[in-house]
């Protein structure tokens, strides 16, 4: 089995959430005129764990744009190059895509490609141009812009591919170039992306060798974008500048922020076609940022200040960051800004310097806030001890409650009647209590699912097979515990079905199967169980292979077995039938290790197969481990408490029911099914009660039913399970222990175990 | 001087004494967390017997167990006047049933002597030495290495005990 890696995945995205967070932080308390190199080292090195980590862990879209990033600060505190406000702006919008990058690792939505792209073009055109922008940072600074390039080359050119090489060499010397289409000798068409600071005469210079002006054609590549409100940054300035600068997109916000952001009153009418989220934001961003930079660090957040408010920080001041591309191409990470940037006037204040400004926005800002916002900084991350700490409060809580409201069922309800009702609402209370503290515990089981994707994909491809992926129910909740215990079986049931259960693309269209397999993960409530389904349409489970391979080793089997105790036999410990030992599964210690993890967790696995149509693996969990639903029966004076959901009834049956079967082994006859009995009092070491008409539970574990033989059922409630193991050891048979109203212990039975177990000892005696 | 000695080292310090039927032992009152009385036990099924299962301290499960049946003392009775003394040891909580428990005395290193081999139900190893006070012979049990010890399957990689006919 593959290390499990989601542990560590965990801890490198709170880390780089941090790093990221802190990142921002210094980028904002950063004096641009005068940088501090202790600041530009803290920086870099924030970055650079970032890029570490992520490359780490393989995600490597992250690591590309932390390279970028990286490069451009590494040059920056070797003091290469000067500090420029569109630097800040651009690592501001860097840190943006990071954040939608690690948020879509986490199972969340696709960081949005344009805004990647477009944070790295003007990273890499910062680091490549560089000195001379650094002169006028107060004035109408060089923009970062983006031109499309457009030219056909003569022949001459064109077809030599060493003088194209050269051409492009030159272009890159002075933009970041991202080619659309390459002149060849066929096709002399040159297209290109810039990214530059360069006017269009500039670079209509830098290819005069190659090109007369007149042949270059430069287009503003925001000019069919006009229309979605791509230019909140438009300004009277650039409106007057050269040559189609009106229509410079200009996605650095740095203009907003630092120089020549125009007059409030004339925002909107640029702006109409714009989210509302936005001019909200950048009123209040900009309002009093033109010409007075030195807002700026009066909005540093102390370290002291919560991560949220940190984040919400962040978020509101880079709200219209990566420029148009974010914000409205729907990209998730913007859209989680636009609405997390003012998700509470608190946090909105100390954004805001001017707080006319700002009430003027508020009843906008009602309209603004949706449900993310609402999700993602009304949170707080607390540890799990303390969690765990309130758990067992509330458990104390209710035991407690149990023995009161036992010791007052013995009170004259007449006399006192106040004291009754109190127990009543305690009663009441305590259970909403517990229900409300058990559900801080639960997390979404998309956490589990999410780390799939990615081994599905990896795997089919190593497979060479084609699998489309599917999750259903990725919102059902379960409690933690269950979640970080349950990624180690799934895996290796999603890896089986990959493995073993979809076929290559040529097997399945030679069985009239479209070429590319479905695999489903799927989760859902029923009753108090989660149920988490892997359905694979692949070849479904080969009888007779298995048969084989259990008489190989030496398991009972035989051709009269039902189909559900065949498939009961790839549970057996050392169990493949792979042909040949993959490095993906395949070595027998996968499936027998599911059921044991499983079974530990108090749940039940169960194979359903048809043979040239899937497979489907059915895994039943409790809802929780520190609570379960418990028949509380009693077995000659002890309480023991049955987990409710192995019960299928209970049932008294008369003397005759029972039958013994080759002398001691015993069965009983339920409705027309002859069920092994199991006599609790036998396993338990302690005289059975005088033969006669007996009580016994139908339990089903996963090898079949069973009836467990008791003295008297006592009732059903909910208990709270405690260790037996922190203080005494692992008991055969019993899975824990509680307290029961009167303070003493009961303990929980493990069925699949205590069934094992009473039938062992009906063996045993048999053979003595 | 305070009982800071290693287990096994015939160290000076405090001992709480108890009296199992005519004998009467001693351990570091350093391990000891509290002393209540028997009550209700909850039977462990397939334990020993000197388990005598598990109560409920607070809200946390204690094993029970019965030094009397582990040292083959008698036969042991439970009455109004039978005590389990909670102890400490390592990160866990186990109470022990005895007799009656005296007092808690202090013993110089002089007053410790090794005890010699006897091969008993007591092993020599989980004893500490053997005490004299006055003319009192105090048996210092190393309770620490007892109850952790295999035979008293406390922990759970003791041998299992799938004996299904015990009792």
């Amino acid at each position: 089995m593959a290390i499990d890696m989601s542990q560590f995945h965990q801890v490198f995205f709170e880390e780089t959430s941090e790093h990221l967070a802190s990142m921002e932080t210094l980028l904002l308390d950063l004096d641009v005129a005068n940088p501090s190199p202790e600041q530009l080292n803290a920086i870099f090195r924030a970055a650079h764990s970032i890029k570490g980590g992520s490359g780490t862990f393989g995600f490597t879209d992250m690591t590309e744009v932390t390279h970028v990033l990286e490069t451009l600060l590494d040059r920056l505190r070797k003091q290469e190059i000067v500090l420029r406000p569109e630097m800040i702006d651009a690592f501001l919008a860097a840190g943006d895509v990071l954040r939608a990058q690690l948020a879509h690792h986490q199972g969340g939505p696709a960081a949005d490609q344009a805004s990647i792209d477009d944070v790295r073009a003007r990273l890499q055109g910062l680091a490549s141009d560089g000195e001379e922008a650094g002169v006028e940072p107060a004035a109408v600074a060089p923009a970062l812009r983006q031109i499309m390039l457009e030219c056909v080359l003569p022949p001459a050119i064109a077809g030599k591919p060493a003088v194209v090489t050269n051409l492009m060499a030159a272009l890159e010397d002075v933009a970041a170039v991202n080619v659309e289409h390459r002149p060849d000798a066929d096709n002399p068409r040159l297209a290109a992306m810039l990214t530059c600071t360069l006017t269009d005469d500039e670079i209509r210079e830098a290819l005069a060798f190659y090109l007369a002006p007149d042949e270059i054609h430069l287009a503003e590549p925001g000019a069919e974008e006009e229309a979605y409100g791509f230019f909140q940054d438009v300004e009277p300035t650039q409106a007057a500048a050269p040559v189609g600068e009106a229509a410079i997109p200009d996605a650095d916000p740095g203009y907003g922020f630092f120089v020549d952001l125009p007059t409030a009153d004339t925002e909107p009418a640029i702006e109409v076609p714009i989210c509302e989220a936005d001019p909200d934001g950048r009123f209040g961003l900009f309002e009093d940022a033109p010409g007075k930079p030195e807002h700026l660090p009066r909005r540093d957040v102390s370290p002291a200040e919560s991560p949220a408010a940190i984040e919400g920080l962040g978020y509101g001041l880079f709200v219209d960051a990566p420029g148009g591309c974010g914000l409205f191409d729907e990209a998730p990470g913007a859209e989680v800004a636009c609405a997390a940037a003012w998700p509470e006037p608190s946090s909105g204040r100390r954004l805001i310097d001017n707080p006319s400004v700002e009430v003027a926005r508020t009843g906008r800002r009602e309209t603004d806030k949706t449900a993310t916002a609402a999700n993602s900084d009304t949170s707080i991350r607390v540890s799990v001890d303390k969690v765990d700490q309130l758990v067992n409060l509330v458990g104390e809580l209710v035991i407690t409650q149990a023995m009161l409201a036992e010791a007052a069922g013995r009170l004259d309800p007449g006399l006192a009647e106040r004291l009754l009702l109190g127990v009543d609402q305690l009663a009441r209370n305590s259970r909403d209590l517990q229900e409300a503290v058990m559900s801080i515990r639960m997390l979404p089981i998309g956490m589990v699912f999410s780390r799939f994707p990615r081994v599905v994909r990896d795997l089919a491809g190593k497979l060479g097979k084609q699998v489309e992926f599917r999750t259903v129910g990725e919102s059902t909740e379960l409690d933690k515990s269950l979640i970080e215990k349950i990624a180690d079986p799934l895996t290796h049931l999603v890896r089986n079905s990959l493995d073993h259960g979809i076929e290559t693309p040529e097997a399945r269209i030679a069985t009239g199967k479209p070429p590319r397999g479905t695999l489903t993960l799927r989760a859902s409530h029923q009753g108090g169980n989660i149920v988490v389904e892997v359905i694979d349409d692949g070849a479904g489970l080969d009888r007779a292979r298995i048969l084989a391979k259990a008489r190989e080793r030496e398991l009972p089997a035989h051709d009269g077995m039902s189909d559900h105790e065949v498939w009961q036999l790839i549970f057996a410990p050392g169990f493949s039938t792979a042909e040949q030992v993959t490095d993906l599964s395949g070595r027998g210690v996968g499936m027998d290790v599911v059921r044991r993890n499983i079974e530990g967790l108090g749940g039940r696995v169960e194979l359903e197969s048809s043979p040239g149509h899937g497979t489907r693996t059915v895994i039943r969990l409790p809802l929780t481990l520190a609570i379960l639903d418990g028949m509380s029966v009693d077995v000659a004076g002890e309480t023991y408490i049955v987990p409710i959901n192995a019960v299928v009834e209970s049932l008294q049956v008369p003397a005759d029911a029972l039958r013994t079967l080759g002398g001691d082994s015993r069965v009983v006859r339920v409705r027309d099914e002859y069920l092994p009995l199991v006599a609790l009092a036998e396993v338990m070491g302690v005289p059975e009660a005088a033969p006669g008409p007996g009580i016994v539970v139908v339990v089903e574990t996963d090898e079949g039913k069973a009836a467990l033989l008791v003295d008297a059922l006592l009732g059903q409630h909910q208990v709270v399970i405690k260790s037996l193991e922190s203080n005494y050891r692992k008991v055969p048979g019993m899975s824990g222990a509680t307290i029961l109203g009167d303070g003493r212990v009961a303990l929980i039975l493990d069925v699949p175990a205590i069934v094992r177990l009473g039938l062992a000892s009906g063996r045993r005696r048999e053979a003595a | 001087m305070e009982a800071s000695e290693t287990p096994g080292s015939a160290a000076a310090g405090e001992y709480l004494t108890f009296t199992l039927a005519d004998e009467e032992y001693g351990i570091d009152i350093l391990k000891v967390q509290e002393i209540r009385g028997y009550d209700a036990v909850t039977r462990i099924a397939n334990a020993p017997p000197f388990i005598k299962g598990v109560i409920n301290l607070r809200g946390i499960i204690v094993p029970i167990v019965d030094l009397r049946i582990r040292f083959n003392l008698g036969e042991p009775t439970y009455d109004a006047f039978t005590v389990v003394i909670i102890l400490n040891i390592g990160r866990r909580v186990i109470g022990i049933v005895v007799d009656t428990v005296s007092d808690v005395i202090r013993l110089g290193a002089e007053a410790i002597h090794p005890a010699p081999e006897f091969g008993s139900v007591l092993d020599t190893r989980h004893l500490l030495g053997l005490g004299t006070v006055d003319e009192r012979m105090i048996i210092l049990v190393d309770i620490e290495r007892l109850m952790t010890s295999q035979d008293m399957a406390l922990v759970d990689d003791a041998t299992e005990t799938t004996n299904g006919t015990s009792q």
